[in-house]
């Protein structure tokens, strides 16, 4: 059933010196953009930015100011509507509700640039939307009445009415909106598979900067009247890209790591948090969403902890992965410590590149620091067992433990 | 497999509802030939459907024939043929602008109908179209209501908006109210009262050109009205997700818009402004066939329309006889129980 996706490098869609908005008032001007089958391109930017003039201007609903699409090389505007629908379909933010529809009657609509004048299903056409139900997971759906599903049910049904057009380019303005996450996520692995599977190329704007860095081949930046950026999300999403695209100023999007962060406001002291290995991105996460200023170290630049703690804002010291931590960047670590309120050890797994970090710990509790310790002080190996620490089991009790004495 | 299994089910589901379609169909035309032939019996002079069948066969120069061929049929037909056209009517402006308390006379037909006829009955511009006779009431009604008509279809040609032009219709309709009601003010207690009964409607005084106009005009129009079936469908996604399947959407636009107003202004114009038949018999046939599928709702509003329109004629002729009563007092008694229970039951959102 699946079709096969023919060779990349031919662009199904393609606008040239592409001007889109109103007249006299181009929102989004020059764009020179080409789409591939079976490619899932994300239109990322802020609200107002005119994603979704792009959009109703590629389906045709708006004239173009200025520039050319092309669809398979032919001009938009000398394409038929009636022969437009049976290449592209769009799923709308618009909410739709008619009363008395059936989900399979609902689909059935989608048919409709494929049935005879009076609308009547042939059998291919009952297979079809058959098939289409199947590919958005709503088989079961197929009796019940449109107007009684649920966002995330009436999403996918909307999903499989477009497909039932049987398109080679899917258009869809914010698709995942007031979706819960299950049918957010479901939505999105449903586009995905039809790009693949049946090589249909799909557009679609998002707010999920996450999800887009996921799911697109690649994605347009859209900021500032034009496309900032049209490429791999890879090299597109970068944290400086996003910041500048949503104009973040207390969060920072992580491309390593796929996901935003988000900054504390820092009206607390600063505490310094010696981590390693992952043992620290959720305690930075509550840190800094309790309002402490952090500092940490030393951390090898490849650890995630240090991707986490960089998108947080914290003052980081880093060191590369290649060689052993000199004892020049724990001195440095130490004079931050002497800066801090309080420190804290993660529990971190104190062998190799991060033995020496253990020194930091025992050197704070002897500049009169108070340290708190996640570190499972039973199952411990002797030699980290340190003294002069206030042990505590839980991130939960960390806080309330530093609120009492910081 | 499973799959396939449920299409098979479906499609004997849909063979079976399409078998009870038709008897629901065959149902209605049955209860409309009835009630015809009982507001034709009916009266202050009963007839025998034998002395009917008599009269009808052979027309002699005897009262009961004359009361057949010049009163009771024409009215029993104005009824079948007024009540299907307005319930079309309605039908489609529900479709057009998704709403479901939309009826034929929303965008300002009966009250530019309205106020056409308030200045021939309610001033002395009758006296100058005198020669006019008694054809001056539906010449000025047809004026008022295809002047209105051509004012929506222009502006419906520039605005895209459906929201916009209802409002518009709305206006255009106080403003047409407005100058009725100075009129109706300014003239004279006996005038305001024959003013008043033509406002409320009636199915009493066709003459049989008339019946033939409706007939060969309404069909045609309804005809037309059911090609547009598919389209109209779509339709009820709204004009965006229509666009996007295919259609015209202007032009179907202006189609609806023409084919809504022609009907409901034709209606008009002979049995004056008759109320929420349009508006309420839509959601009837929505109700019973319980689809939004025009192919269904459009012959089913046709008939329903016939159905209602002639029983309420029967009502007002028969509930305080010998005393008629005015039709749209009827039928609102009628509609308005029906449309605040269909929006009870929640069933007629759009």
């Amino acid at each position: 059933m699946t079709r096969h996706i023919e060779k990349r490098g031919k662009s199904v869609l393609e606008c040239k010196g592409l001007s889109v908005g109103y007249k006299n008032a181009p929102v989004i001007r020059d764009i020179n953009i080409g789409i591939e089958r079976g490619e899932f391109v994300t239109l990322l930017g802020p609200n107002g930015a005119g994603k979704t003039t792009l959009l109703r201007t590629l389906s045709r609903h708006l004239q173009p100011v200025s520039g050319t699409i092309t669809i398979d090389g032919r001009d938009i505007r000398d394409i038929r509507q009636a022969e437009l629908a049976r290449i592209m379909a769009v799923v709308l933010t618009e909410k739709v509700s008619p009363p008395l529809f059936d989900v399979f009657q609902f689909v059935a609509l989608g048919r409709y640039p494929h049935t005879d004048f009076l609308g009547r299903l042939s059998q291919r056409d009952r297979e079809v939307v058959q098939r289409c139900l199947r590919a958005v997971h709503a088989e079961e759906l197929q009796s019940r009445e449109f107007a009684s599903l649920s966002d995330g049910e009436k999403q996918k049904v909307l999903v499989a009415r477009a497909l039932a057009q049987e398109p080679a380019i899917l258009l869809l303005d914010e698709p995942t909106a007031h979706l819960d996450l299950k049918h957010r996520m479901e939505v999105m692995t449903i586009l995905r598979h039809l790009c693949q599977s049946e090589g249909i190329a799909v557009i679609a704007s998002l707010h999920d900067v996450d999800i887009a860095s996921k799911v697109s081949d690649r994605v347009a930046l859209v900021k500032d009247g034009v496309i900032t950026h049209f490429g791999y999300p890879e090299e597109v999403l970068t944290s400086a890209n996003v910041s500048t695209l949503y104009d973040f100023d207390s969060a920072c999007f992580s491309s390593h790591l796929g996901s935003i962060e988000l900054r504390g406001d820092c009206h607390r002291g600063r505490v310094f948090v010696v981590a390693g290995m992952g043992t620290g991105a959720s305690v930075y996460r509550t840190l800094a969403k309790q309002g402490y200023a952090l500092s940490t170290g030393v951390l090898l630049s490849n650890d995630l902890d240090c991707f986490v703690a960089k998108g947080l804002g914290a003052e980081c010291i880093v060191h590369p992965p290649e060689s052993a931590i000199p004892v020049e960047t724990l001195a440095q670590a130490l004079t931050r410590i002497s800066k801090c309120q309080a420190v804290i050890d993660t529990g971190f797994y104190a062998s190799g590149a991060y033995k020496n970090n253990l020194q930091l710990i025992e050197h704070a509790a002897t500049l009169g620091k108070p340290v708190f310790s996640l570190r499972q002080q039973d199952t411990a190996p002797d030699e980290t067992r340190l003294c002069g620490l206030t042990p505590v089991n839980t991130t939960s009790q960390l806080l309330e433990v530093m609120e009492e004495r910081i | 497999m499973i799959g396939q299994k449920l299409s098979a089910y479906r499609h004997d589901l849909s063979h079976h509802t399409a078998l009870s379609h038709t008897t629901i169909f065959m149902l209605l035309a049955a209860s409309i030939a009835a009630l015809v032939l009982l507001n034709i019996c009916w009266g202050s002079v009963p007839l025998s459907l034998s002395r009917l069948w008599h009269c009808l066969i052979r027309p002699d120069g005897s009262t009961e024939s004359l009361i057949v061929w010049k009163i009771r049929l024409p009215r029993a037909l104005a009824g079948v043929l007024c009540g299907g056209g307005l319930a079309v009517s309605g039908l489609l402006l529900q479709v057009y602008f998704r709403n479901p308390v939309v009826g034929p006379f929303i965008l300002g037909i009966s009250s530019g109908a309205t106020l056409m006829v308030s200045l021939v009955m309610l001033t002395s511009i009758a006296l100058q179209i005198a020669f006019l006779g008694p054809f001056a009431t539906a010449l000025a009604a047809i004026a008022g209501a295809y002047g209105v008509m051509a004012v929506v279809v222009a502006i419906a040609a520039r605005v895209k908006n459906g929201i916009t032009l209802l409002i518009m219709g709305l206006m255009m309709g106080y403003l047409c109210h407005a100058v009725t009601a100075v009129l109706m003010a300014l003239a004279e207690k006996q005038q305001v009262k024959g003013f008043v009964l033509w406002q409320l409607g009636s199915f009493s005084g066709f003459k049989w050109i008339e019946i033939w106009l409706l007939a060969g005009i309404g069909s045609l129009l309804v005809m037309s009205v059911y090609l547009m079936a598919k389209p109209l469908n779509a339709m009820l996604l709204g004009e965006e997700y229509a666009l996007s399947m295919g259609i015209d959407v202007r032009r179907l636009r202006m189609a609806i818009l023409f084919c809504a107003c022609a009907l409901a202004g034709m209606i008009t114009s002979m049995a004056g402004p008759v109320a929420f038949i349009g508006l309420a018999v839509p959601h009837m046939a929505r109700m019973v066939f319980s689809t939004s599928d025009n192919r269904v709702l459009i012959p089913a509003t046709l008939l329903f329309g016939a159905l209602v329109a002639s029983g309420c004629d029967f009502a007002a002729r028969f509930l305080l006889s010998p005393v008629e009563l005015p039709l749209s007092a009827i039928t609102a008694f009628f509609g308005a129980p029906v449309v605040i229970r269909l929006l009870m039951k929640k069933q007629v959102q759009l």
